[in-house]
């Protein structure tokens, strides 16, 4: 096969000693992700070995594929509701395809922004390092990409990029070694350093190419709700996503699809899931008990379908490496997550999301809360342990 | 005996049911069919590797003659306690690895009729606890007792807690012990040994045997005297040692127990029936390129009879034990206490995309591959079986795997981290006296991280033997 060949014939060159020595790192993410690669159990054939022979057919690269496939039909609807955002705004009179490819073309910088800047830095810390390039960024670089407004100036996207992943990703050690969740970070960078790009409403519609008229202002509900206004969106356009907000994260019914397959594939915890939209429901449901003001009586699942709090829940409160890592754990975690997204949302007058805080918060306290559930397993033990000694005695 | 109502006891004990695991389906299963193997055309080893922490003195040297039971080398670490040939003959070489540490003592045996060191038959139930210990030790058969925590033989005259057999094998590809210990085609009695070794055990400590609760309800182990029998029913690791003293009588800080093989138990037992050192067992010759899987009679440490592999097999690993938690032996001897050997196909092989195919072939624990629905199916057995790492090495990063996999009141990824950082309070507190390598195999072959969570499992368990 002659990418193989290529391959095989390099390998020299790149490995230690060689011409490119020192692009050794790069070369094996380029040949591992054309090719799985050869190595067994044990390190080399014929070895003296003892440990598990076998090994499960997964591996991480199939992992974070499997979240960018699941990420697929919310970029999908995403790219068609820039179009028809745009197209719906300035009364223009375009097709199905011309709203998606008026998307496209508006996405496209956005992702090859983010993936560039943040594959780049991976593979130079990688070189540096001495260490493989680690796959985390291609579900990363891709959730960056779709929770920022499509109008987001693209120079910030790439310092936003570029502060996630030094600061939120590699200062720890790299890819499973942080404890925030790096898009996020990018988002948060985002929304504190450039307040005014990030939120308002003159952010959320794309404005078509070589226009030069009024820029045409779309609000998103939550926006809406923050200054007091009544919901224009209807349940069921909220739902379907039909409406303004963050590029792919505005339809739940497609970042349903992508749940479906992360929860049949096993690759997020549906223990996360549940109970943030538990906690979201139950904090919902207790502003509605008070009813202080017309947005705590507003329906509870409401806030299900408004905002970050669905791709939220499925795509970010979900990464293993920033989420609490014991099953009881997650029960806690998730359930503190929904609780406090609603309740940022209904009670801080700075912000009107609170999706995005509510995660990175409760994944500054994930390991503190694995922290107590596993210390009951070690009370138990040492309890165990003193009845032991005492029975013998 | 304080079993004599043995029977209602048996059948009116609860099962334990294990409801976290995995069962990897491969296929080449032995056949219930033994092959007598003559000892005077193969050569022997025995191997100080096959033991944690031995450190060994040499007894004999190059061209001496011995008996089947004389000592070849002890370890410095627990003198007194020496490693035997297992057959009679010369001693023909005396394998050096790295900073000649000693890795093989090898017998050639005598042509002709084997001949074996003699000890004057001791009957359990009549001898006290002393000189059965002083028959073990000399004889050799004491270095077939496990202690746990640590999994290192056991220091002369220690007492352990309990003494815990497993009956049966519930890893892949697994042997079936009740048709190796009532084989009694070649005149061994095994399934009286059985019952002979337990009444040695027992002697020390009381004995836990377990059993299927499935298949061994009406097997003559299940009438075994002398001992306690637990049934278990579930999947893989239900069948491991370390599983069953976890839901039977845990281990606590400070204490002891000792686990024996259950062919172990039976050589131990021939030994105290008949007065002779006979290290003669059933192994099963097993995996998918075989081409006739069965067992073979033959003795301990003997090199490889040559197997019979189907047309086109490629390559094979030869593994001693387990395939989760064996060593390899390619070309070698066989381990200590060994009960299987399988032939698993090398997967050093490039697979072109392999992270995104559907593929419908290759096992997996998780639901990212389309077989991974279907590996409790019968498809499971027609799926490709290879020792590939299918992937590079990750820190750990996918959460919740090993809980599924493990049946113990552990948190597997804390434990396996601690022992990483290698903080002993944290690890004791966490469970390590409870797991040997082998409990947390399962957690290994499905880590999507490719983590080599055994050897960071008994390097902890190492350290903190050194420290203590």
């Amino acid at each position: 096969m002659f990418l193989r060949d290529f391959f095989d014939k390099n390998k020299a060159d790149f490995s230690k000693g060689g011409r490119f020595e020192k692009l050794s790192s790069t070369f094996e993410a380029f040949e591992s992700f054309a090719f799985t690669p050869n190595t067994v159990t044990g390190g080399r054939v014929g070895s003296c070995y003892r440990g598990c022979h076998l090994r499960d057919a997964v591996d991480l690269k199939r992992t974070i594929i499997m979240v960018v496939i699941a990420l697929m039909p919310a970029l999908l609807f995403g790219m068609w509701n820039i179009g028809h955002q745009t197209a719906l705004s300035y009364g223009l009179d375009w097709g199905f395809w011309h709203q998606f490819w008026f998307g496209f073309l508006r996405m496209l910088p956005i992702i090859v922004v983010s993936y560039v800047v943040g594959l780049a830095i991976e593979f130079l810390f990688a070189e540096i390092r001495h260490e493989e390039v680690s796959e985390g960024f291609i579900g990363t670089g891709l959730i960056i990409s779709m929770i920022v407004p499509v109008t987001v100036p693209l120079w910030q996207l790439a310092l936003a990029v570029a502060f996630a992943v030094v600061i939120g990703k590699e200062v720890f050690g790299g890819s499973g070694y942080n404890f925030l969740n790096p898009a996020l970070v990018a988002r948060a960078f985002l929304f504190f350093s450039y307040p005014s790009h990030m939120s308002g409403d003159s952010v959320w519609v794309a404005t078509p190419f070589h226009f030069s008229g009024d820029i045409v202002t779309g609000a998103t509900p939550l926006g809406q709700l923050m200054a007091g206004q009544s919901l224009s969106a209807s349940p069921l356009d909220m739902f379907l996503g039909t409406i303004a907000g963050s590029t792919c994260e505005t339809s739940v019914v497609a970042i349903l699809l992508g749940a479906l397959l992360l929860l049949v594939t096993g690759i997020a915890s549906w223990r996360i899931m549940l109970s943030v939209v538990i906690g979201g429901g139950a904090m919902g449901l207790l502003f509605n008990a008070i009813g202080a003001n017309e947005y705590m009586d507003m329906p509870f699942y409401y806030h299900y379908l408004m905002g970050g709090f669905a791709f939220g829940c499925v795509f970010m409160a979900t990464d293993p490496v920033t989420a609490a890592q014991t099953n009881t754990g997650k029960w806690i975690y998730g359930f503190l997550i929904g609780a406090f997204a609603v309740l940022l949302r209904v009670l801080n007058p700075a912000y009107p999301e609170g999706m995005m805080l509510a995660i990175l918060l409760m994944n500054c306290f994930a390991p503190l809360i694995d922290h107590c559930v596993v210390a009951a397993n070690r009370n138990r033990r040492k309890k165990r342990w003193l009845a032991a000694e005492r029975r013998t005695i | 005996m304080k079993n004599s109502t043995l029977y209602n006891i048996v059948h009116n004990s609860k099962t334990i049911k294990i409801r976290k695991g995995l069962d990897i389906p491969i296929p080449g299963t032995a056949e219930r069919h033994v092959t007598l193997l003559r000892p005077d055309g193969y050569t022997y080893a025995v191997k100080p590797t096959d033991y944690v922490g031995v450190a060994p003195r040499l007894l004999v040297a190059e061209g001496d003659n011995v008996l089947a039971g004389s000592p070849l080398f002890e370890d410095k670490n627990n003198p007194g306690v020496p490693f035997v040939s297992p057959v009679s003959g010369t001693v023909k070489a005396i394998m050096r690895g790295e900073k000649r540490t000693l890795l093989a003592v090898v017998v050639e045996p005598n042509e002709g009729m084997q001949k074996s060191r003699c000890f004057d038959p001791v009957d359990p139930s009549d001898s006290d606890k002393d000189t059965i210990a002083k028959t073990l030790v000399e004889s050799g058969l004491w270095n077939l007792l496990r202690q746990r925590p640590f999994g290192i033989v056991p220091r002369p005259g220690s007492c352990p807690k309990a003494v815990f057999i497993s009956g049966f094998d519930s890893s892949p590809l697994p042997v079936d012990y009740d048709f190796i210990l009532k084989n009694d085609f070649t005149l061994r009695k095994s399934h009286e040994d059985f019952q002979w070794g337990i009444n040695v055990l027992a002697r020390f400590a009381p004995v836990h045997l377990s059993l299927n609760g499935k298949t061994q309800r009406d097997s003559f182990l299940a009438s075994v005297a002398n001992a306690d029998i637990h049934f278990f029913e579930g999947p893989h690791p239900a069948g491991l040692v370390g599983t069953q003293i976890a839901h039977i009588d845990p281990i606590n800080k400070g204490e002891t127990l000792w686990t024996v093989n259950a062919q172990d138990v039976a050589i131990i037992g021939r030994l105290f029936r008949t007065g002779n050192y006979n290290p003669e067992r059933i192994v099963a010759f097993c995996g998918p390129d075989v081409d006739k899987p069965e067992y073979y009679s033959l003795i301990s440490g003997a090199d490889l009879p040559t197997i019979v592999l189907k047309n086109g097999s490629g390559k094979q690993r030869i593994i001693c034990c387990d395939v989760l938690s064996g060593v390899s032996i390619n070309g070698g001897f066989l381990s200590a206490s060994c009960d299987k050997v399988c032939y698993i196909p090398e997967g050093d092989y490039y697979d072109f995309m392999g992270w995104l195919r559907p593929n419908f072939r290759k096992f997996s624990f998780s639901r990212t591959f389309i077989s991974g629905f279907f590996k409790n199916s019968k498809l499971g057995a027609k799926m490709q079986y290879d020792t590939g790492r299918h992937g590079s090495q990750r820190p750990l990063f996918v959460t919740g795997e090993f809980e599924k996999l493990v049946p113990l009141d552990i948190y597997p990824m804390q434990l396996i981290k601690a022992c990483i950082v290698g903080d002993i309070d944290l690890m004791e507190e966490l469970g390590i006296y409870e797991v040997e390598p082998e409990d947390l195999a399962l957690c290994e072959f499905a880590d999507t991280s490719k983590t080599e969570i055994q050897a960071i499992v008994r390097n902890a368990l190492e350290k903190i033997r050194k420290e203590s």
